[in-house]
């Protein structure tokens, strides 16, 4: 790997008199993420700040944002690189954070509570990490949710790929999780891997559709159609 | 059928490229039974769709596709589908390397002849090329975020977005411009640092919901063109949006066509009927689709299709009905076969299974009968069942039997990194199945197969190997065992023992009928063996491959009828990616030889030398390909030889490839290409046939407005084949204009061609959205040979979209 970097950095510049050096953008000002799609009650707050703000489709996020998610809501983040998508289910607030080295974008989210569904693409050479209150998990290619209960208890449920991760509390301990399998780190950071139950296939399901219903209340200033999102698939 | 183009046979072995009009990859050229081919886009390692408008459909049996990768001499067949007036066929992926391929299509007609599209590949005319663009860093750049390719949302949710963070600092993102069916919405965009967000809300509402072409042009800071991206994606009413959404997707269309061919003044009607419907949930699919025409007959091979299949993710697959399973290539792939497939993927072990019928029943013909003492001596004629018939003899025009074939594969290992697989065929001809028939034949082959991958697949070698046996006459069955004894012992015709040859009988009778006609006779020197292996190597901008083939002379697969055999060798193609991916430079090496098992009077061997350069500059500068290839076949005989001077191979071809092309702007947008090829042969061999040709031609294409395109083509053709020149230039004048607020669409051409081929063809196609889910589609045709016959097609058809 060594003397593969080593005749890529000195021997081709040398040979094809390459473009290699570029300048970077200034990447605070970077986007990490996007919000793709909204459904009902989204709000997010910029770094530093501590008024959440109503959140729309289009809307970018760079390191250090958040957003969270209300009742029978749902928001659809897509990765400014490329890297995947991410479902933020109802009442979950997920903290996106990013940064910019060269042409990478290594990415890190904290899910702060909820429930998160991802489709994670393969990364060249960049990091893709998830943390929780009791995890952190490095991922590559990968496809599941992951969940963070009220006493910070970590549930990550795979359909496709393999995670490793490590506790940050307790013996912090190590693991690995794999297709079809599920982790559970609880608030100790005890570890426990095992074959996806019907309930964890059927909510790694759910996180990846959304079914909305509308309701209509008419005014006396005229009609409110609120969108929401339904558990029931 | 000679009639329609009046050359004498000479001539029209010797008609090549006729016109080229293209900035969509449309290709017309000389032919009796094509009138157009469109080529999908072709870049690496994705799989290109190649569809071909037929006239004279009546007399086409069956259409195969073949195709070679840049620095090989072999081309790979593959059956195309007959739709309609339409033949489509696929490249797969693997086989889409830069710089170009090569292909032509092999026209079977029902009296039993055959031709090449272009006329005379054959004979030495120069197959199509494709140029091939490579996997770019720009694509990895610049992309886009949103939509999905092929998402379906509402006008409300519409989001477009594109991301620059990895573009290089010389990308001007505010001078990005942004075309939603070719109409410019830049102005609607929200540009960030490397960011541009669009959102349905900011984007004029005078779209109808339809499916819609998102083009981005990305500039550098001098303002030249960088990078284009395409994507395709539906807008929807909010409750079909909402359905896709839901769990339960369906989609599908239902497409009727009525269609009149004038040809040689014998005209004939079509009415086809199709029908599809995919339906899925969660990771499940479900597929149903129909094709009914009025071309389907009992005597012929089958023209309808039909099949459903059911999808589990990826790892469970049905398929009944149609379909066209892949199994390595040397044992099956892409063969039609009727019945069923499928897939079972558990990881560590996988299961492949197909069943079906290749080849259904059509029953012969009784034209003649004879008694015992008339009958004369001649391969059409056989036993008659007399009591039926009265005589005993018959001079039969033969049917075909109903073959069945059987293919699985066990397999090991995932496939990303590694896998083993086994594979088992049997293939049979119902004997039963008709009356006068000859020869039903039986075949088996045993295979395995492995993968092996390292280091993200940068490292992987592949290898296959297979061996089959063939019974060329089942008729009569098993050898009996007074056959058996009358024909071994000490005394006899083989000096073998007949307890040990009925003991081999009984075992290989398992799997294959065991008689005289069962071959090789000659196992031991891998008449019927065919292996291959590859090792490829992906470092330091270098995609290198070497590999070996070997194929036996008897080595056959019913499910892989377009194998050549009898040949193996090396084969090394290198291809260097350059500043970054701007230059493309590509060097192969084949060397092939025959007579494997000296069935032949001398060794041939087939040597390719091929090397290639292509620029695709970011900037605003042509891209450019140039191309170089030497064959070289040789059997080491010399004319002087008086006993085999007549076998003596030795001939030489040389040819260059130049082809260009550029996207320009002056006062509106073109699209330009120039392509040139020369080929000389030299043929020092008993044959003798010298040959020369050159082409050249010119085409472009202007967007005057977003509703009307023209297209402008020239075409000039020279070649000698055995000192006999013909030459040829062509005009392609044509357009496509929108009307009535995009829902009429209307495109026309003329083609006439002038010199030693004669001929003026016009076409009109009208497509109206009738409603936003019906569409009109009316094409006619009309092909004029002067002093000759005028043939015209004339169709109308209607689909509606589910």
């Amino acid at each position: 790997m060594k003397l593969k970097s080593f005749l890529i950095v000195l021997v081709l510049p040398i040979a094809f008199g390459g473009n290699f050096y570029e300048a970077v953008p200034d990447p605070a000002n970077s986007s990490v993420a996007l919000v793709k799609k909204i459904v009902k009650d989204v709000t997010y707050k910029q770094a530093g700040e501590s008024d959440w703000e109503v959140a729309k489709t289009g809307l970018p996020l760079k390191d250090g944002e958040e957003v969270k998610t209300g009742f029978k809501s749902l928001a659809l983040i897509l990765f400014t690189d490329g890297a995947g998508l991410m479902r933020v289910r109802e009442n979950s607030i997920l903290h996106i954070y990013g940064q910019k080295e060269g042409k990478k974008l290594n990415k890190n989210t904290f899910i702060q509570k909820g429930l998160i569904g991802f489709d994670v693409n393969k990364q060249e050479d960049e990091e893709f990490k998830f943390t929780t209150p009791t995890v952190v998990a490095s991922i590559r290619g990968t496809e599941g949710f992951i969940e963070v209960a009220d006493d910070s208890t970590t549930t990550i449920s795979l359909l496709s790929g393999k995670v490793e991760f490590s506790s940050i509390v307790g013996e912090k301990e190590s693991g690995e999780v794999a297709e079809g399998n599920t982790a559970t780190i609880d608030s100790k950071g005890k570890i426990i891997v095992s074959a996806s139950t019907e309930e964890d296939k059927n909510k790694s399901a759910q996180t990846r559709t959304f079914k909305t219903k509308k309701i209509k209340i008419k005014t006396n200033v005229g009609d409110v159609e609120i969108e929401y999102y339904s558990n029931q698939n | 059928m000679t009639e329609l183009f009046l050359f004498n046979r000479r001539s029209i072995t010797k008609i090549f490229l006729m016109m080229i009009f293209s900035c969509v990859g449309l290709i017309a050229q000389v032919s009796n039974y094509i009138s157009n081919v469109q080529v999908s886009d072709a870049k690496e390692n994705r799989a290109i769709t190649i569809s071909a408008e037929l006239f004279a459909v009546e007399n086409i049996s069956e259409i195969t596709l073949a195709y070679k990768s840049f620095g090989t001499a072999e081309f790979k067949k593959r059956d195309m589908i007959i739709t309609g007036a339409v033949s489509s066929g696929t490249i797969p992926g693997e086989s889409v390397l830069p710089p170009y391929l090569e292909y032509y299509l092999i026209i079977r007609l029902k009296d039993g002849s055959s031709q090449t599209f272009p006329l005379g590949v054959d004979q030495g005319i120069v197959p199509l090329q494709i140029s091939v663009a490579g996997s770019s860093l720009k694509d990895k750049e610049i992309f886009i975020l949103s939509p999905f390719e092929g998402e379906s949302l509402s006008e409300d949710e519409m989001l477009i977005s594109i991301s620059f963070i990895k573009a290089p600092d010389y990308i001007d993102i505010h001078k990005t411009k942004i075309y939603l069916n070719e109409e410019d919405v830049s102005f609607s965009a929200l540009v960030t640092v490397d960011l541009i967000v669009l959102s349905g809300e900011n984007l004029p509402k005078t779209f109808a919901t339809e499916t819609r072409r998102l083009r981005v042009e990305v500039f550098d800071k001098e303002g030249n063109l960088y990078h284009s991206i395409q994507r395709t994606f539906n807008v929807v009413t909010a409750q079909l949006a909402k359905m896709i959404e839901s769990s339960w997707k369906y989609n599908g269309y239902l497409k009727g066509e009525s269609r009149g061919e004038n040809f040689n003044k014998a005209s004939t009607w079509y009415n086809n009927f199709s029908a599809e419907l995919n339906s899925s949930y969660h990771d499940w699919k479900l597929n149903g689709y129909a094709y009914l025409t009025s071309e389907e007959k009992n005597d012929l091979q089958p023209y309808n299709r039909y099949s459903f299949s059911l999808q589990g993710g990826d790892w469970f697959g049905l398929k009944i009905g149609d379909s066209y399973p892949r199994f390595p290539s040397l044992i099956m792939d892409g063969k039609r076969i009727r019945g069923f497939s499928g897939f079972l993927n558990l990881g560590a072990v996988n299961l492949q299974t197909s069943f079906g019928e290749t080849e259904r029943k059509i029953e012969g013909k009784l034209l003649e009968k004879f008694l015992a003492s008339q009958v004369p001596l001649s391969s059409d004629i056989i036993a008659i069942n007399k009591t039926k018939y009265g005589f005993p003899f018959g001079r039969v025009d033969f049917g075909t039997y109903s073959r069945k074939i059987f293919t699985v594969r066990p397999s090991f290992g995932r496939g990303e990194n590694f896998q083993f697989g086994l594979t088992y065929q049997h293939s049979k001809d119902d004997t039963k199945s008709i009356e006068f028939g000859a020869l039903p034949q039986e075949n088996i082959v045993f295979g395995s197969d492995l993968m092996l991958a390292l280091d993200n697949q940068n490292f992987m070698f592949t290898s296959q190997i297979a061996f089959s046996l063939l019974n060329k006459d089942i008729a009569t069955g098993n050898l009996t065992d007074a056959q058996i004894d009358s024909l071994f012992g000490p005394n006899s015709t083989f000096d073998l023992d007949p307890a040990d040859v009925k003991r081999v009988r009984d075992l290989i009778g398992k799997f294959i009928t065991v008689n005289q006609y069962l071959g090789p006779w000659n196992p031991q020197e891998f008449a019927s063996l065919a292996g291959e292996a590859a090792l490829t190597l992906n470092y330091l901008n270098n995609n290198f491959r070497v590999s070996y083939i070997y194929r036996g002379s008897e080595y056959n697969s019913f499910g892989q009828t377009f194998l050549r055999t009898d040949v193996k060798g090396i084969n090394i193609v290198d291809r260097i990616r350059m500043f970054d991916n701007k230059l493309f430079l590509s060097v192969g090496y084949e060397q092939l030889e025959d007579n494997l098992q000296k069935t032949k009077i001398a060794v041939t061997t087939f040597q390719t030398i091929s090397g290639s350069v292509s620029f695709f500059p970011r900037m605003d500068f042509p891209n450019i390909t140039i191309g170089f290839n030497r064959f070289k076949n040789n059997n080491g005989l010399k004319l002087s030889d008086q006993k085999n001077g007549k076998f003596t191979i030795d001939d030489v071809t040389n040819r260059i490839l130049l082809q260009m092309s550029y996207d320009f702007t002056a006062g509106i947008k073109h699209n330009a290409s120039i392509s040139y090829t020369n080929s000389i042969r030299e043929d020092n061999g008993f044959a003798n046939s010298d040959a020369s040709f050159s082409s050249g031609s010119f085409n472009v294409s202007s967007s005057w407005n977003n509703q009307l395109i023209s297209i402008f083509g020239l075409v000039y053709s020279s070649s000698e084949i055995k000192n006999i020149p013909f030459n040829y230039f062509s005009l392609s004048l044509g357009g496509r204009y929108r009307l009535l607020e995009n829902k009429l669409q209307l495109s026309a051409s003329f083609n006439p061609s002038f010199g030693d081929f004669k001929r003026q063809s016009f076409e009109l196609i009208a497509d109206y959205n009738l409603f936003s889910n019906v569409n009109l589609s009316f094409q006619t045709r009309v092909f004029r040979i002067p002093g000759s016959a005028t043939n015209s097609i004339v169709g109308l058809s209607t689909r509606l979209s589910i």
